[in-house]
């Protein structure tokens, strides 16, 4: 193999076989320093041209081949080595010649010897001391300038040229003669294991497609575009829920127009409020403007940002399928009858009763309809004439009075007062004809007869009053433990019931009037009582507490129902004379109607007053029921209830009656009472006043 | 007992992934799920109930269908993205060694990924992708004016360009252009494509300075996805109506001098319109497209496209007629295939759908396809030929420019034939008498009212009357501004405008007849006996006071009718009703206030909820028929002032 060949696979290996490249390195130096750079040329041809080829010949000293001239036996040579000479400080002498004998310490001077030596030669300066032989030795020029070569960091031969040219052996040139006598390798002769191997690799890449050959020439591309759907064959996407596609971009309005009307402009005010909100409060995302003309339009700068929040919006943006109702709201208000057609129900004020000086909280009309009684927080009870709104009877009691109720019995004139801790039972005089009073007071008398046999009831005592309240009118007291909050009458007028709610067990007591008897209905409360209330027809008693309303049979003694009403707090009550239903106010602003037949929960509960619910009332003859409360209104609704058992109850709003009583201290209407008879409503409140409708 | 039902493994739990998880599910960065979830059209979800759609966690996360992520592992495209990876390692390493020819092999087969599958899968029907080209138009007539930066490419610009006057070159064909806005952000057009509309926003052409916090990744993302379905949807506009796309400039037809046969004079007026529509631009990009594949056949054709303008303008002189008869043909054609009724041109909102109907819409609608058909108008230098020439021409009119405005201009500014002259300038100089000088809101504006306008109003110099957007529909209780801005301003240029205002009376003229009947039924009801109607309607089951109010509202039916003969006596009256109200009035309003007592919890929430919306609405009216009454004050008082002086 020649020179060319080598080169040529050095080329192809050198980052490879970098332990060549070292001998070849060596082999480099070697060629330099012993070859003729001449060597190896054909000595027929001529040489290069000097320019070209240009090798440094180094000129040593010629030697003068005397024969002095070898040093080594010029004189009897220190033959210690090269020693620290410290060694020899102790001794005389300084170390051995060639023959081994003793090279004594030549004899030095003192300081001042030495001293003024230096001072007669000129040239001590350059002389050097030699340990080894323990004498000075004067330095040559040619060893001064190797010196002072060294100082100036130069290389200490000043003829050697570190950037010789370089002497090209492995050349493109075939020479005659081999650069190596070494035989050529069997390597050379047969093929590489490891080219055939990275050939297969490639081989079998592109066998399998790994590479692809370089396409040759131009290949015209491939139709960008071409007809990607096809009526016949495309299938529209089936509707799916979880598809939900993009929304379009709102269409501009108005407002946006570069011309707008003159009314869509923004005020002052506008532009700085639009200005001082965050951008993402701000309703539009741009401020109207008016140009006069086209030309005067500009670029609009926020063009890219607001293209980039739709790339946002699209795929950022969270979408969730929103069902929106498209409907009237008109649609939602449900038709109900007219009010003119549900007539008669009281419409407008007509009596106002005026006379307390307190607030009026309970109100009863006696059961012919001729008179009316107030109690009050002034202490006294009024009774009064419905017709003229006169006051015919006040009656001073020394508590506020909680509760006023007329037995129901017209045979019997008597009036339920509750006044503090205890129940009057007042017989107005001079009202009646004499006969109903005379029959009056004896049913109010006979009790006292018979209760002179039993003991005393701790829990209820029946008392006789003064002479000067027995003059005033009143005929009983049933002193009880606790203060009584209301007074209910059984349908008969014998028997009436109390409740006290602080009296734990005995807070509900049913007193029986021809007797003087007290009963204690439970053994056990089950929450503060608010309200009782006898069934019209039949022998039933509701007792409604804070939550529940329950019905119980006085005959068999048992629990017959619990109405669950939702509510948080109820404030009054009222059985539908029919005795199927049953309303409740409630402190939390419902109005709850309960169907007893129905269900133990509301048939319906309704929100309309502003405040709490003071009192509900149903008429005895027409379908109507009335509620009060604090905000001073009064509202006035039909409930019809039917005698087929499968039809419900129809409940229509027809009157609110706005502002009845003022509110005074957080009171407005506080009880609301229905003429027996007629179809008027009476209402009293916090103002001191009662009031009439007819 | 039923099955007991394990948590998390139904409903929410599944049905919902969070971001997070998908990404790790699908291996890829979020860069990459970003690009996916872009081109795929895939966007996070709303779930009902997050707590349970994030096992238990409330803290806040995106989430995506799960199964959309799950269709993601096989898409072609996220192999394509891993290759391309791979592809750029090796390159790097290549590069790094300085291995130049393996690095141009590794170039030479760089994976590339195309969209076509997507866009059939995002749209399997042509109707769908029409449905979605709106966002596709906007970026792409957006990035058509864009400067090149070093995100975006020159070559993308110059595809953009191409894209959009492709297809504004389709609305030129087949006039489908319906409604155009210049709005402050820029200029809005609606067209009608197959029964869909497609609205589109082109900024004003200024440059664009590119804002530092757009996230171009993003939007180039996009604009590869719109790019794509521009293509395509504008391939098969051009192929349905028979039109070569991508219209080139044909030589071989051109050489061959094809341009008698009707055809071929179809294809080679496309695409000698592109040429000329959107000239130099085009042209380049055109040249710009051609030049990687055939650089010598181009220098041929510049040269030939020079001489081939004023080849074209000689054809377009000669076959003016012919060819807008040829377009009227076609309109007649697209018509029969889609007559659906053009929603600003007509008022016959009807329920049912007549033949007579479907007829009336459809000549509406070639009158307003062939509304510009007798114009010839010239654009001055100073307007904006980029979009009025689109408009004009999209409604038939022959429009010619200033030199400025570049060249191919049909005719020239001293032409006998213009009708109009389209400047925007405070005073015009020099008239000429046989055409109109208007501003170029004329043109928008009389589009949007689909016939022409008098110029008058619109004169050079001349206060503008308001501009309004044709896309707002008036709903009841919305406010409107200036109802009759234009009526009784229509010109009489053209013989079928003329047609259809009588036709228009011939309409109202019905209608009044039909009323009239009405009332003589009325009449004849009152004639009629009471009590026996009364008796009538108890058998119906109607309430007697339903019934009094009927008859209550024929009776004032019969006084407005008397009123409205005598304006002048009944205009006070009327305005002390409107001040008081009425007891009748009153009395409703108290039934409905005790209708409302009635309402479920939930009937009244929603009642609330509406009913709020409705105020918020009204107020705004309120807010700007008070702002209008005062501005009007205002005006009346400072003209009075300028009387005075």
């Amino acid at each position: 193999m020649d020179g060319d060949s080598i080169v040529d696979s050095q080329e192809e290996l050198d980052d490879e076989d970098a332990d060549e490249e070292d001998e070849e390195s060596d082999f480099d130096d070697l060629v330099e320093d012993d070859i003729d750079p001449n060597f190896g040329h054909n000595l027929n041809e001529p040489l290069a041209p000097e320019s070209d080829y240009n090798p440094i010949v180094r000129e040593y000293p010629e030697i003068d081949p005397v024969y002095d001239s070898d040093s080594s036996t010029e004189e009897n040579e220190n033959t210690v080595g090269n020693i620290p000479m410290h060694w020899y400080d102790d001794y005389p002498h300084i170390g051995y010649d060639i023959d081994g004998k003793k090279i004594m310490r030549p004899a030095t001077g003192d300081e001042l010897d030495k001293f003024l030596s230096t001072m007669d030669d000129p040239d001590s300066w350059l002389s050097a001391h030699n340990y080894k032989d323990g004498q000075d030795v004067k330095l040559s020029a040619e060893e001064l300038e190797i010196i002072r070569r060294l100082e100036g960091n130069r290389i200490p031969d000043a003829d050697y040229n570190p950037y010789e040219d370089q002497v090209e052996f492995f050349s493109s040139k075939t020479e005659i003669m081999p650069l190596s006598a070494a035989p050529e390798p069997k390597r050379r002769f047969i093929p590489s294991k490891h080219e055939a191997k990275r050939i297969m690799k490639i081989v079998r890449a592109i066998r399998e497609g790994r590479i692809v050959p370089r396409k040759s020439g131009y290949v015209p591309p491939k139709p960008k575009y071409y007809n990607l759907w096809n009526d016949a064959d495309d299938k529209p996407r089936e509707e799916h829920v979880m598809h939900i596609t993009a929304p379009k971009m709102k269409l501009p309005t108005h407002d946006e127009s570069y011309n707008p009307p003159a009314e869509y402009l923004p005020t002052e005010e506008e532009i700085k409020e639009w200005n001082e909100m965050d951008k993402e409060d701000r309703p539009k995302n741009y401020l109207p403007q008016k140009y006069n003309a086209l030309r005067n339009v500009p670029g609009y700068g926020q063009f890219i940002q607001e293209r980039f929040e739709r790339c946002l919006d699209l795929y950022l943006a969270p979408r969730v399928r929103k069902n929106r109702l498209n409907i009237d709201p008109e649609s939602l208000i449900p038709k109900l009858p007219s009010p003119r057609d549900l007539q008669p129900f009281p419409t407008r004020l007509a009596i106002e009763f005026l006379g307390h000086e307190g607030r009026v909280r309970s109100i009863s009309v006696d059961p012919t309809g001729l008179w009316m009684a107030s109690g009050s927080d002034d202490k006294t009870v009024r009774i009064w004439e419905i017709s003229t709104g006169r006051c015919m009877a006040t009656y001073h009691l020394d508590e506020l009075v909680t509760s006023v109720v007329w037995g129901p019995n017209k045979e019997v004139a008597v009036l339920a007062v509750a006044c503090g801790y205890k129940v009057g039972l007042i017989l107005p005089e001079k009202l009646f004809s004499p006969e109903l009073t005379l029959h009056s007071e004896e049913y109010l008398k006979a009790g006292f007869a018979n209760v002179a046999t039993g003991e005393p009831n701790p829990k209820a005592q029946w008392k006789q009053p003064t002479p000067a309240e027995f003059e005033k009118g009143i005929r009983v007291w049933v002193h009880l433990q606790k203060p009584v909050k209301q007074v209910t009458w059984h349908r008969k007028g014998d028997y009436f019931s109390t409740v006290a709610p602080d009296a734990n067990n005995s807070a509900v007591l049913i007193h029986q009037l021809t007797k003087h008897q007290t009963q204690q209905p439970f053994k056990k409360t089950k929450g503060a009582v608010q309200r009782v209330m006898f069934h019209p027809t039949k022998p039933m008693f509701f007792v409604a507490t804070q939550r529940y309303v329950r019905q119980y049979n006085l005959q068999r003694q048992e629990l017959v129902k619990t109405m669950q009403t939702g509510v948080k707090w109820i404030s009054s009550l009222d059985v539908h004379p029919a005795g199927d239903n049953l309303i409740i106010g409630s402190y939390d602003k419902r109005l709850c109607w309960f169907d007893l037949d129905l269900s133990s929960k509301p048939y319906k509960t309704l929100r309309y007053h502003q405040q709490a619910i003071r009192s509900v009332a149903y008429h005895k003859r027409y379908p109507l029921f009335a509620s009060c409360a604090d905000d001073g209104n009064v509202q006035i609704f039909h409930g019809m209830v039917y005698n087929d058992l499968l039809q419900n109850p129809l409940i229509v709003p027809v009157k609110i009656l706005k502002n009845v009583h003022q509110r005074v201290d957080a009171l407005g209407a506080l009880c609301v009472e229905w003429h027996p008879t007629q179809p008027w409503l009476i209402s009293s409140g916090a103002d001191h006043t009662i009031k009439l409708f007819s | 007992m039923g099955k007991l039902h394990k948590k998390g493994k139904a409903g929410a739990a599944i049905n919902y992934i969070t971001r997070n998880q998908a990404l790790k599910k699908l291996q890829v960065t979020l860069a990459d799920f970003r690009r996916l979830c872009i081109l795929k059209g895939i966007y996070p979800r709303e779930p009902k109930n997050k707590k349970k759609a994030n096992k238990g966690s409330t803290a806040p996360s995106t989430f995506y269908y799960a199964k959309d992520i799950q269709y993601l592992m096989h898409e072609p495209i996220l192999g394509k993205f891993r290759e391309y990876k791979t592809f750029a390692k090796k390159m790097a390493k290549v590069m790094s060694k300085g291995q130049y020819s393996t690095a141009k092999t590794l170039a030479e087969n760089k994976p590339i990924y195309t969209l076509d599958h997507i866009i059939k899968e995002r749209y399997p029907t042509f109707t769908d992708a029409l449905r979605d080209l709106d966002d596709a138009l906007c970026m792409i007539f957006l990035f058509a004016t864009m400067p090149k930066t070093e995100k975006i490419k020159s070559e993308t610009i110059e595809n953009c360009q191409r894209l959009a006057a492709e297809f504004q070159h389709y609305i030129l064909h087949t006039r489908s252009l319906r409604k155009t806005f210049l709005s402050i952000k820029g200029i809005y057009y609606q067209a009608e494509i197959k029964g869909q509309t497609v609205t589109w926003l082109v900024p004003y052409q200024f440059s664009q300075d590119v804002p530092t916090d757009v996230d171009f990744r993003v939007m180039l993302t996009f604009l590869e996805f719109h790019q794509t379905l521009c293509g395509f949807v504008n391939y098969r506009l051009y192929s349905d109506v028979n039109l070569v796309y991508p219209p080139t400039l044909d030589l071989k037809l051109d050489e061959g001098g094809a341009g008698m046969n009707a055809l071929i004079i179809e294809s080679t007026q496309s695409s000698a319109n592109i040429a000329k529509t959107v000239n130099q631009p085009i042209t380049s990009t055109v040249a710009a497209s051609l030049s990687k594949e055939e650089k010598q056949r181009l220098q041929e054709s510049e040269k030939r496209l020079k001489a081939l303008s004023s080849k074209i303008a000689h054809i377009q002189e000669t076959e003016d007629n012919s060819t807008t008869a040829e377009v009227d043909q076609d309109a007649d054609s697209a018509m029969d295939e889609f007559p659906a009724p053009l929603p600003n041109l007509d008022g016959t909102a009807a329920g049912t759908v007549t033949f007579t109907d479907i007829q009336k819409a459809s000549q509406h609608l070639t009158h307003f396809q062939s509304l510009f058909s007798n114009c010839v108008i010239f654009l001055s230098r100073e307007v904006p030929r980029y979009s009025l020439e689109f408009v004009l021409r999209a409604l038939g009119a022959q429009v010619g420019w200033d030199a400025v405005l570049g060249e191919g201009s049909p005719f020239d500014e001293n032409d006998d034939r213009i009708t109009h002259q389209i400047s925007d300038r405070p005073t015009q100089g020099h008239r000429f008498l046989s055409r109109q000088y208007v501003q170029p809101q004329w043109a928008y504006d009389c589009i949007n009212a689909g016939k022409i306008l008098v110029g008058d109003t619109y004169f050079v110099g001349k206060t503008l009357p308001p501009h309004l957007s044709p896309f707002v529909e008036a709903k009841e209780g919305d406010y409107v501004p200036d109802v009759n801005q234009f009526e009784g301003q229509t010109e009489d240029l053209a013989i079928e405008s003329g047609d259809e205002d009588e036709e228009d009376e011939d309409e109202e003229d019905e209608d009044e007849d039909e009323e009239d009947a009405d009332e003589d039924e009325d009449e004849d009801t009152e004639h009629k006996d009471l009590h026996q109607i009364e008796l009538e309607a108890e058998a119906k089951g109607v309430a007697f006071t339903e019934f009094e109010a009927k008859e209550n509202k024929k009776k004032t039916k019969a006084t407005k009718a008397a009123k409205a003969a005598e304006p002048a006596t009944s205009a006070p009256a009327t305005r002390s009703a409107g001040k008081k109200r009425t007891a009748a009035e009153a009395e409703a309003e108290e039934a409905k206030e005790l209708a409302k007592i009635m309402m479920t919890n939930k009937q009244q929430k929603l009642y609330t909820k509406i009913q709020y919306g409705k105020d918020k609405k009204a107020a705004e009216v309120e807010k700007l028929t008070k702002k209008k009454e005062q501005l009007a004050k205002s005006a009346k008082a400072s003209a009075n002032k300028k009387a005075k002086k």
